[in-house]
């Protein structure tokens, strides 16, 4: 087909049949016995996997897969900065995130989430000791190979379980969670059909052990209670979620030697 | 090799060494003894995995390995306006990426130049292959095909890319499962939603019985290095940037010939031994072929 | 970014330990707020806001446009921020773009709530004309012209004072067939004020040591270790939050903060709006 694709036709997914003036059922009610889609409680995290050592090209490599969200991501480096970088006595950090084009639901909607570059530095630039590697940069590229929701926080444990592979001095792990607002509730760990009527969203990203936040964002109109309710509850998932990327990290080597 | 057998750390560090300031001397040293540095005989490919389905949000997904080279496969279907010289075929496009994860030398922004190339071959290869008949793609003759997006990601890049990337983009095809879609008022086409099958249905599906893809004589492929008299297939990424000749060879499953690339190289190579390339890639075909169907009995038993 | 001595650095830590900062303010206190609106006359609303050296430039551009069809009730607003290399040397060439989106997501969290739109600053649904067929478009660009420190408060209270300085012309519906894109007519002559009263103030506290100080100059926000900027509303709900800068905050910390940001917005806000409304008296005085 190759000497056709210049000619390429407009092309459109097809939507689901729905019936005029009968809309889908909605994904939440304010109801408190309502069950979320998959079954979780509201503050229930859905079961994570992790895999260090993935990419064997890389100097550090993670997978992680929460539920449908599946992401990769490689370090490289301490190498060379580019030749246009001035001295620095620090090292640098460079992030890039990317989507594969099958990831979103429609073909390529994942450009959409430009900022997660600078959002996941961000979010680990506080994680990393800079000075013991000057001169140079580490690059951290992450690759979402299917978006399922709460893709930022995935990305982001993922990527620092991913430099402590690479042997990248770290003060601790990262690890990030976020929740949405559904009406009064607030449900943690949300998939793409609940962040779509999300009313807010906070996400946070900590060091559990430190006790130390890295990165907070919040959207939508939030009270002070709910905000602290929030950090809490994100708080605590952080916490159990260190706890299982930290058992990730030992699990090759408490394996039987072959 | 006698520093090899040496089980004191120094001399490990000077093999490692020796492997690094002198890579040809290194290999040939190994091709004496008719092995490589990896364990494997010189005709042996690497150990080969296929993971049908590892994307849900895809119509059709594979993951697939050899060794260390990773590639993931995803095929999307969307409905287009065929041509108005053929109003009864859909479409494919195939694109190849390989991005900034897969390989030190890929940076953002710069894109790896293997990747245009390999995504042509694919292209040329699946096209000319037959493997898919373009008249299984259409719905409404003249108003709508499918078009199927197959999209190649590199996830790990150590060596033999192409044969990596052609066994995903089979699997891929295989893993295929087309929706039930229906033509609605306004002429365009809309999901069938599985489960109220048993309720009354306003408009009758278009393609009842078309939900997996007949594909015949699935092409395979074999990458071999040519150096000196040797032959290695499956060369990793390490071989590949020390002797650069190389043959990749691609069969279908009767054992007919495709395509054969040999593009260029520093080797010109013999008329034989292009045939023993062809003779790897026969073996290989079986054991990618008995892989693939493993997988596919594996995935229809689950 | 900003060459200072030991010395210097040490003066400004010391100085905002003992709440007297370089320039002779308190820890809590802004510098000298100056507000002048209609500044593009093109524009359907603009404005120029200086907090110090700090010199901002807001603008809005309203178009009709078609509401996306998971929103069809909401009109769309887009937030885009330049930084100008007249501001800063570094600036130049592509060097402001890193912080031109920083400041561009910033304040689209911050002023237009979550992906549906719910909880947003700007009320989408007021943009609405007919549903699902037409609504208005405001196009925000903001300039950052001289930068001395706290862009994105500055930037916002531009937003706030050109959104309020921003007239809709009002929109004629001729009604047609459902199905077909409806005629509209713009009048010449009756606009409509845009209300603004539910925009939020940005309050960033920059933590310098132990202390936060509100409205830091550049100087100052080099000697950060980080920094909170929070979105606050006249009701004192919270719109939105971002983090800036590398070290790790504590909750408890971050908790402190929310509620001195808090606490400072309301003043904040009466300031801005007390500035805004000077700004409209006095252009209305120019013939």
């Amino acid at each position: 087909m190759a000497g056709k694709r210049g000619a390429t036709p407009a092309t459109y997914s097809p939507s689901l049949t729905t019936a005029k003036g009968k809309k889908k059922p909605p994904i939440f009610t304010d109801d408190a016995n309502w069950v979320r889609s998959d079954g979780r409680h509201f503050h229930q995290c859905r079961p994570a996997f992790l895999r260090i050592a993935t990419v064997n090209s890389a100097s550090g490599s993670a997978y992680a897969e929460f539920g449908n969200t599946k992401v990769i991501v490689s370090v490289f480096g301490p190498r060379e900065s580019k030749k246009a970088m001035m001295y620095s006595d620090v090292g640098r950090l460079n992030c890039n995130v990317s989507y594969t084009t099958f990831a979103t639901p429609s073909r390529g909607q994942g450009s959409d989430n430009k900022d997660f570059s600078s959002m996941l530095h961000k979010a680990l630039e506080g994680a990393i000791i800079l000075e013991s590697f000057p001169k140079t940069t580490v690059d951290v590229f992450a690759l979402v190979l299917e978006s399922g929701g709460s893709d930022l926080p995935v990305i982001i444990s993922c990527a620092s379980l991913a430099l402590a592979d690479a042997g990248i001095m770290l003060y601790d792990l990262v690890a990030a969670v976020s929740v949405s607002c559904l009406g009064k509730n607030l449900v943690i760990d949300p998939i793409s059909e609940e962040e779509v009527y999300q009313e807010g969203s906070f996400m946070i990203s900590c060091m559990p052990s430190r006790n130390e936040v890295t990165q907070l964002t919040v959207t939508g109109e939030w009270s002070t209670p709910k905000i602290s309710e929030a950090m809490d509850l994100c708080l605590d998932a952080c916490s159990k979620l260190g706890n299982i990327m930290r058992s990730c990290l030992k699990e090759p080597l408490s394996a039987p030697e072959e | 090799m006698a520093a090899a057998s040496g089980s004191n750390l120094s001399s490990e560090m000077e093999v490692d060494a020796f492997r690094r300031l002198f890579p040809l001397r290194f290999h040939e040293r190994h091709l004496l003894q008719s092995i490589r540095p990896d364990g494997r005989t010189l005709g042996k490919a690497r150990d080969t995995t296929i993971a049908l389905g590892a994307v849900t949000s895809a119509n059709g997904s594979a993951l697939t390995k050899i060794g260390c080279t990773t590639m993931l496969a995803a095929i999307k279907l969307e409905v287009m306006t065929p041509t108005a010289e053929s109003p009864d075929e859909g479409c494919i496009a195939i694109d190849f990426h390989m991005p900034p994860i897969c390989s030190p030398i890929v940076r953002p922004g710069r894109p790896a130049e293997a990747a245009p190339v390999l995504a042509k071959q694919l292209s040329d290869t699946i096209t000319s292959s037959g493997v898919i008949d373009l008249k299984e793609l259409s719905l409404v003759g003249g108003k709508a095909a499918w078009m199927a997006y197959l999209d190649i990601y590199c996830l790990d890049a150590d060596g033999s890319l192409f044969d990596a990337a052609l066994l995903s983009a089979v699997a891929a095809f295989s893993h295929l499962r087309i929706p039930v879609v229906s033509l609605n008022d306004e002429g365009r086409i809309v999901l069938v939603s599985e489960d109220n099958g048993g309720g009354k249905l306003e408009k009758e599906p278009v393609n009842k019985e078309k939900r997996k893809l007949k594909l015949d004589s699935l092409p395979f492929s074999l990458t071999c290095i040519l150096h000196k008299n040797y032959i290695l297939a499956d060369p990793t990424a390490e071989e590949e940037s020390i002797m650069e000749t190389l043959v990749t060879v691609v069969l279908d499953s009767s054992s007919q010939l495709v395509s054969l690339y040999k593009p260029g190289g520093p080797v010109p190579a013999h008329t034989s031994a292009i045939q023993d390339c062809v003779a790897l890639t026969r073996q290989r075909l079986k054991e990618l072929q008995k892989i693939l169907n493993g997988a596919i009995s594996d995935m229809e038993v689950d | 970014m900003v060459g200072l001595s030991v010395g210097e650095k040490h003066f400004i830590k010391g100085g905002i330990e003992q709440n007297l900062r370089t320039d002779g303010r308190k820890r809590y206190t802004y510098r000298p707020i100056y507000v002048e609106t209609a500044v593009i006359p093109q524009a359907n609303g603009s404005a120029r806001v200086k907090f110090g050296a700090t010199e901002v430039i807001a603008s809005v551009k309203a178009e009709l446009g078609k509401p996306s069809p998971s929103y069809p009730d909401k009109g769309k607003v887009l937030i885009h921020v330049d930084c100008s290399p007249t501001a800063e040397p570094a600036f130049e060439g592509r060097g402001g773009e890193e912080l031109s989106s920083e400041l561009s997501v910033a304040l689209q969290r911050c002023l237009l709530g979550g992906k549906s739109g719910a909880g947003a600053g700007i009320d989408l649904s007021s943009l609405s004309i007919v549903e699902g067929k037409i609504c208005w478009d405001l196009y925000i660009e903001g300039l950052v012209v001289s930068s001395d420190g706290n862009l994105l408060d500055a930037l916002a209270a531009a937003i706030k004072a050109s959104l309020s300085n921003t007239a809709l012309p009002k929109v004629q519906v001729s009604s047609a067939a459902s199905d077909e894109q409806p005629e509209v007519d713009l009048s010449d002559e009756e606009f409509l004020q845009f209300d603004t009263c539910g925009i939020p103030a940005i309050v960033t506290l920059t933590k310098v040591g132990k202390h936060y100080i509100l409205d830091a100059t550049s100087e100052e926000e080099s000697q950060m270790s980080s920094a909170v900027s929070v979105s606050v509303n006249r009701q004192g709900r919270i719109c939105g939050l971002t983090k800036r800068g590398g070290a790790g905050l504590n909750p408890s910390v971050i908790h402190d903060m929310i509620s001195v940001a808090k606490h400072l917005s309301e003043q904040v806000i009466n300031k801005l709006d007390s500035e805004i409304a000077a700004a409209e008296a006095r252009e209305e005085d120019v013939p």
